[in-house]
């Protein structure tokens, strides 16, 4: 490759054509030919073209792909020469953006136009700054899982949002306009695409859900992870064609510096991928921790299309301003307080007749009926309405009480179950109620007690909410599918285990007990709370790769975590042995035989081959994970990439 | 004294009164055994025994208020029981400290209510917190006080509004001339206070139904019962009518508290039609209301005054509120055997309490210092938590209960934190670990996004319910609860059976559960709501083989439990050690300590103290106090340890919290 200077020189002088296609002209056109002489630059050789093409038009973003080779010749200062590049070399003039479908975590699928050219990190970094998601190096590209059944699926799948035509900003943090990216503001048409990005999506038909590929076994897991693309190297590099189909996921479970009022693309990404693992059963978590996660998704659900402002209008008291007018208008609300120290003079209460039953008591009695009275956090009865300014038969002090629903729209049955705590126990009590309508009420009531809150509490009118539009849920017919938000379907809401273990009968109430503990939160803090409970699953955070450890002649699971590594046993799925990255000493991969090596404290070595996945992406697994971990120490927002490179890049980076 | 008149005739009319009612009940309750309570300790003090049968011989007056108002019952037998152990010199003086501090400060926020009275009378404030000894005096300073405000009655709407000034001026003024207030007679207070109480034992069992709701009304009730003193009068047709007092009444300040009364009904039709404004007047309110959202250099000097006043208002409700603190005076035991009794207050954090120990105890700042609560009669204990709430906690303890609050120094609160490598890691064997990976452990377990759970999982041993028989189950610990594993089964995630949520039970050290339970080893805990006193089936009992999977349990379900803040607590407590060991800066931060609980949870606030926001005003009346100096000496002996023949620790049957007041 290098020729001594002499020869070169002597070389330099002879002229030879070289013809280059040009993406632009059609694939029919003829390449142009050029005349060029070895000593000539990269950036001479595309001048001569585009003066030869006589084509009038912005050529900025073209460059030169070596096709032969997979190879772009992007450095426009080195001569032919120095790339090796000779007559019979079949050079592509095209441009390093290009267009991509790419499938987002909550299933939508954008067309934009990505970098093809760069390394799929700055890839990444680009589609992140313009879809307004922060910190995207804990995000990748991999490619998607294929459908077997495709005909069937293609149509409901392939709604695809344009935003090719979406200017990028150069600006390093996009300015906001109307709480959006000034980028998506410029037409109607992108400002619902960035809506569509930065809220949830409605949950999917069971059946959907149904359809959707899951991994079965621990195995199948362990595949997926094989489809990430190399962060280091291109798209072109990796054959990836202009608008073929790429998945953009969080990739690294560290999540770094979450802030709602930043985040809510970023936010709501996460929900989604961390929604779809769940339903897919890509993680595994208990019944009580299933049925949680469909309240929240139900609470996210009806949110999202009741406020879909929520997200950008959080109360940001920037300036002292808006802070004093708050303290106004506090002590405004101060000022007809007296109001409402009247009002609480006359409590508000509840009253009504209602039935009890204590399953407790040896008698064997059924539900008896006696007029309550509710006020504070305390149920009092009496033999009836009559008797109700006498001495009550009993008081019930609601407070830590556990108020759960025992209700069956169909069966007209509402009753309240109450387990309110005393000395000696647990004491067990039901209401029922006539109606959804008292029920609602006398259930909120319940809930406000126990957390010690009374019905004059600002909460109860929504509590009361929450509950009727859940009753509402239940009373609607599953089979007939309206657009109506209210009518989601609880399948919907859990993954198809559950779907099949239970009928929505039994399962509502279940999730309606959870909803209780979550009906409270505002979007921001449910999807929040969703992220938290998902990343306290001891699933989470594990990639799983089939490796087979040296001197073992078993193939056995490593999963890849943020904090360590953990040797699975793949017939059992126990775990073997876990080492942290605390303890790590160092880690080599030897590319000949295709070998991981990594050494820890105490002289502890291990090495193994990867069977499912390359061993370049166990080693960016590794190197990626200990780059997150820099972050936090350096508090500064800017991205440090060459480290990045240089904890993942292995032997090409060097 | 009128307002039990007022009583007399609610009965009729019933319904919208009782709140209103109750508090009066509760208040004359309250006034009534502040009173025995005060009689009790002169006699006490004259070296008269006899008075302490007194307090027995009241003691059925609790089975007349309702079951379900514990809290009061709770307050009231707590005094009661208090007396019962009169013997002890000591505890019975620092108990009337502490009652007398919580008289200084109802009768502190009283003041605005008189100052009200006494409008135009600027120094009238401060002759009032001086006032001569004896009762005489007292029902004069009290008449005065009636005339400048009838005097001011005529007027319009200004009263009201400078009325508000000056309840902020006297509320500033009194709480810082704590001293001057007390040294207020204490014998027109213990006759005075006396009377009241029969009253309240007529009341009691006239309207017991009706105190059921009274605990949970608003502490703002109280600030609108004063700023409205006359809303009682609403539901008496003949205010004169009040002057109808039980036969035998010989309360001095009777006739002027009615003078009082009547004089505010012309009022109170005025202050009807400005209800809206009840306690700001007309102009401020509307200027407020226009004010609102303008930046404030552009407003007027009007403008600013009446947000000015709007702030003192919201300075003088703060006060209030302070005021109104439930305080609890509790004993807590050292492991010499020694005790202490001391008051801590609804607002005070494990952590607060455990630093005025501290600084008192001269025992070292050590961060292992708790305050462990052992319930005797199930056998099992539990170390407070940094930042739990210690009065909610006590709360949950019965009126009889033979539980005790120790003080003592324990390893196990914060080994976690010590030795993270030993819970943190799931391993089975202790190792050493240095400092520097430590803290990076600590960090990456509890300071990123979410907490992890330490993967706890393996055989323990469940007791039967009802049996003393232990069955081996296969136990795994998750961030929503513990599970296990059914029989035949794979431990994986779908398959597994909760056990139990931690949202509502706590994590206790059981204690010789091998011949009480017949568990097969001694390390044993116990899962249980915290209101559960006695034996039952909710309690859940756990057995593990040895004592290091028994403490990496207990912590795993502790980190379950409460996540970040016992780190957060951890961090706290050896700032604090570090703090200690730097003298000048020990005193700053203890001022910061009392600082920060003076920003009050709002919710616990106004549930609690309505009772006390009437007796207030009550008490003010009866105008009883207690030379501070002398509260300030009775209090401070009773932080000298006791000597060991004055405190049979052993023996003593119920050394819990001894009085509950609100």
């Amino acid at each position: 490759l290098f020729l001594s200077p002499s020869i070169s020189l002597s070389l330099s002088m002879a002229a030879w054509d070289l013809s280059v296609a040009v993406e632009d002209l059609g694939t029919d056109a003829p390449p142009i030919t050029v005349s060029v002489t070895s000593d000539l630059h990269i950036g001479g050789v595309i001048l001569k073209l585009v003066e030869k093409s006589q084509v009038k038009r912005d050529w900025s973003d073209h460059a030169l792909w070596w096709e032969q080779k997979q190879q772009w010749l992007l450095r426009t200062a080195w001569t032919l020469e120095k790339c090796g590049i000779q007559a019979d070399a079949g050079l592509i003039f095209m441009p390093q953006h290009k267009p991509l479908r790419l499938g987002l975590p909550n299933g939508l699928n954008l067309r934009l136009r990505v970098c093809f050219s760069g390394p799929v990190f700055r890839t990444v970094l680009g589609i992140c700054k313009m879809l307004n998601i922060r910190r995207p190096e804990e995000l990748s590209l991999l490619r998607p899982v294929e459908e077997k059944k495709r005909k069937k699926v293609r149509d409901l799948s392939e709604e695809l949002y344009d935003l090719t035509e979406v200017p990028l900003t150069s600006v390093s943090r996009p300015c906001l306009y109307n709480g959006m990216p000034a980028h998506f503001a410029d037409s109607p048409k992108t400002e619902k695409v960035y809506k569509m990005l930065s809220v949830s999506q409605p949950a999917p038909a069971p059946e959907a859900i149904a359809k959707l590929y899951r991994p079965a076994s621990v195995v199948d897991k362990a595949h997926i992870h094989s489809r990430w693309l190399d962060s280091s190297r291109s798209l072109m590099e990796q054959g990836v064609q202009e608008n073929d189909r790429l998945w953009l996921r969080f990739k690294y479970y560290c999540f770094h510096d979450l802030e709602p009022k930043y985040d809510a693309v970023r936010l709501t990404q996460m929900y989604e991928q961390a929604r779809w693992a769940i339903l897919l059963e890509d993680i595994d978590c208990t019944e009580e921790e299933m049925l949680l996660f469909g309240a929240i998704q139900y609470h996210i659900n009806k949110l999202s299309l009741s406020e879909p402002q929520t997200m950008t209008s959080s109360p940001a008291m920037d300036d002292l301003d808006s802070a004093l007018q708050c303290l106004e208008v506090k002590l405004d609300g101060a000022n007809s307080s007296p109001q409402d120290m009247l009002e609480n003079l006359t409590a508000p209460e509840l009253n009504d007749y209602l039935k009890i039953f204590r399953p407790k008591r040896l008698t064997l009695k059924g539900y008896k009926q006696y007029w309550f009275k509710f006020k504070d956090a305390s149920i009092s009865y009496y033999k009836s309405k009559e008797e109700s300014l006498g001495e009550p038969i009993q008081q019930i002090n609601l407070k830590g009480c556990e108020a759960a629903p025992d209700v069956n729209v169909a069966g007209q049955k509402f009753c309240i179950k109450l387990l309110i705590p005393a000395p000696e126990g647990m004491n067990e009590v039901y209401l029922r109620c006539e109606n959804e309508e008292q029920y609602s009420s006398w259930m909120a009531a319940c809930r406000l007690a126990s957390k010690g809150k009374s019905l004059a509490d600002s909460s109860f009118q929504s509590e009361v909410q929450s509950i009727r539009s859940f009753l509402a849920m239940q009373q609607t017919n599953p089979n007939t599918h309206t657009d109506d938000s209210m009518s989601i379907n609880t399948h919907s809401l859990v993954s198809p285990r559950y779907s099949k273990k239970y009928k929505a009968k039994q399962l509502t109430p279940r999730i309606l007990e959870a909803y209780q503990n979550v009906a409270q939160l505002s979007l921001t803090d449910a999807l929040l709370r969703f992220l938290q409970i998902w990343q306290a699953l001891p699933d989470f955070g594990i990639s799983l790769v089939v490796v087979r450890f040296k001197g073992s002649r078993k193939d056995e699971v490593l999963g890849i975590t943020p904090n360590r590594l953990i040797r699975i046993d793949l017939g059992v799925g126990e775990v073997v042995k876990t080492w942290r990255y605390n303890n790590m000493r160092q880690w080599n991969v030897n590319w000949d035989i295709r070998q991981v090596a990594i050494e820890f404290d105490g002289n502890v070595n291990i090495a193994f081959s990867c069977v499912t996945a390359d061993c370049k992406i166990v080693h960016e697994f590794i190197g990626g994970y200990i780059f997150m971990s820099t972050r936090s120490r350096e508090q500064s927002d800017t991205l440090n990439e060459e480290l990045f490179h240089k904890l993942t890049g292995g032997h090409e980076a060097l | 004294m009128e307002q039990l008149s007022d009583e007399d005739l609610d009965h009729t009319d019933g319904g919208e009164e009782d709140s209103d009612k109750e508090d009066q009940d509760l208040d004359k309750m309250f006034g009534a055994w502040l009173g025995e309570l005060d009689k009790l300790t002169q006699s006490l003090d004259d070296g008269r025994p006899e008075t302490v049968q007194k307090a027995p011989q009241k003691a059925p007056l609790r089975q007349e208020t309702n079951m379900a108002n514990f809290c009061n019952r709770f307050s009231m037998y707590n005094i009661n029981e208090a007396l019962n152990k009169g013997g002890e010199g000591v505890d019975l003086d620092s108990l009337m400290a502490d009652l007398c501090s919580i008289e200084q400060e109802l009768s502190t926020i009283g003041k605005p209510n008189s100052g009200k009275n006494r409008l135009g009378v600027p120094g009238d404030a401060k002759l009032r917190q001086k006032p001569p000894a004896g009762r005489g005096t007292k029902g004069h300073g009290g008449a005065g006080g009636s005339g400048g405000g009838t005097s001011s009655s005529g007027g319009t709407r200004r009263p009201l509004a400078s009325n508000l000034d000056d309840i902020t001026a006297q509320l500033e003024q009194a709480s810082l001339s704590m001293d001057e207030a007390g040294r207020q007679s204490s014998h027109s207070l213990a006759s005075s206070v006396g009377t009241v109480s029969e009253h309240a034992v007529r009341s009691i069992s006239q309207s017991s139904w009706s105190s059921v709701n009274s605990a949970s009304a608003s502490s703002m009730d109280s600030l609108d019962s004063y700023l409205r003193p006359s809303e009682q009068d609403g539901a008496t047709p003949t205010p004169q009518g009040s002057n109808q007092g039980p036969p035998g009444s010989t309360e001095v300040g009777q006739p002027v508290k009615n003078k009082h009364h009547c004089k505010y009904n012309p009022e109170r039709e005025r202050e009807r039609e400005r209800e809206m404004h009840s306690y700001l007047d007309w102009e401020t309110s509307l200027i407020l209301q226009n004010i609102a959202g303008k930046p404030s250099h552009l407003l007027t000097k009007e403008e600013q005054v009446a947000k000015k006043k709007a702030e003192k208002i919201r300075v003088a409700l703060e006060k209030i509120k302070e005021a109104q603190v439930k305080k609890l005076v509790i004993r807590v035991h050292l492991s010499d055997e020694s005790s202490k009794t001391m008051m801590v207050d609804e607002r005070q954090t494990v952590r607060q309490v455990l630093d005025s120990l501290l600084d008192k105890s001269h025992c070292g700042y050590s961060p292992d210092w708790s305050l462990v609560e052992t319930i005797n009669e199930l056998q099992m204990e539990r170390i407070f938590e940094d930042h739990e709430n210690l009065v909610d906690s006590l709360l949950n303890w019965t009126r009889d209960s033979q539980n005790r609050l120790m003080f003592i120094e324990r390893i196990e609160k914060y080994a976690l934190f010590k030795n993270p490598q030993n819970y943190l890691l799931g391993r089975k064997e202790t190792c050493e670990m240095a400092d520097r990976n430590k803290e990076a452990l600590l960090e990456e377990c509890f300071c990123g996004s979410s907490v992890s759970v330490p993967e706890m999982e393996g055989v323990l041993w469940l007791k039967e319910d009802g049996k003393k028989s232990w069955k081996k189950r296969y136990f795994l610990l998750r961030a929503s609860g513990i599970y296990y594993v059914p029989k035949g089964k794979a431990k994986a995630s779908r398959d597994l059976v909760c056990f139990l949520q931690l949202d509502h039970v706590n994590v206790y050290y059981g204690q010789d559960y091998r011949s009480k339970y017949k568990a097969p080893t001694d390390y044993c805990l116990a899962l249980k709501h915290p209101q559960i006193q006695k034996k039952s089936q909710y309690i859940k009992y756990l057995c593990c083989d040895d004592v290091r999977t028994l403490h990496q349990w207990i912590n795993g379900i502790r980190i379950a439990k409460y996540g970040k803040t016992l780190y957060v607590n951890y961090q706290e407590a050896m700032k604090r050690t570090e703090a200690a060991y730097d003298w000048s800066s020990l005193s700053s931060s203890s001022i910061k300590s009392g600082s920060s609980s003076s920003s009050l949870p709002e919710s616990q606030s106004t549930h609690c103290s309505s009772d006390s926001g009437v007796a207030v005003s009550e008490n003010n009346l009866s105008g009883h106090s207690r030379s501070q100096s002398q509260v300030s000496s009775i209090f401070s002996e009773a932080w000298k340890r006791g000597t060991q023949d004055e405190v049979p620790p052993v023996l003593t049957p119920s050394p819990y919290p001894v009085t509950c007041l609100y």
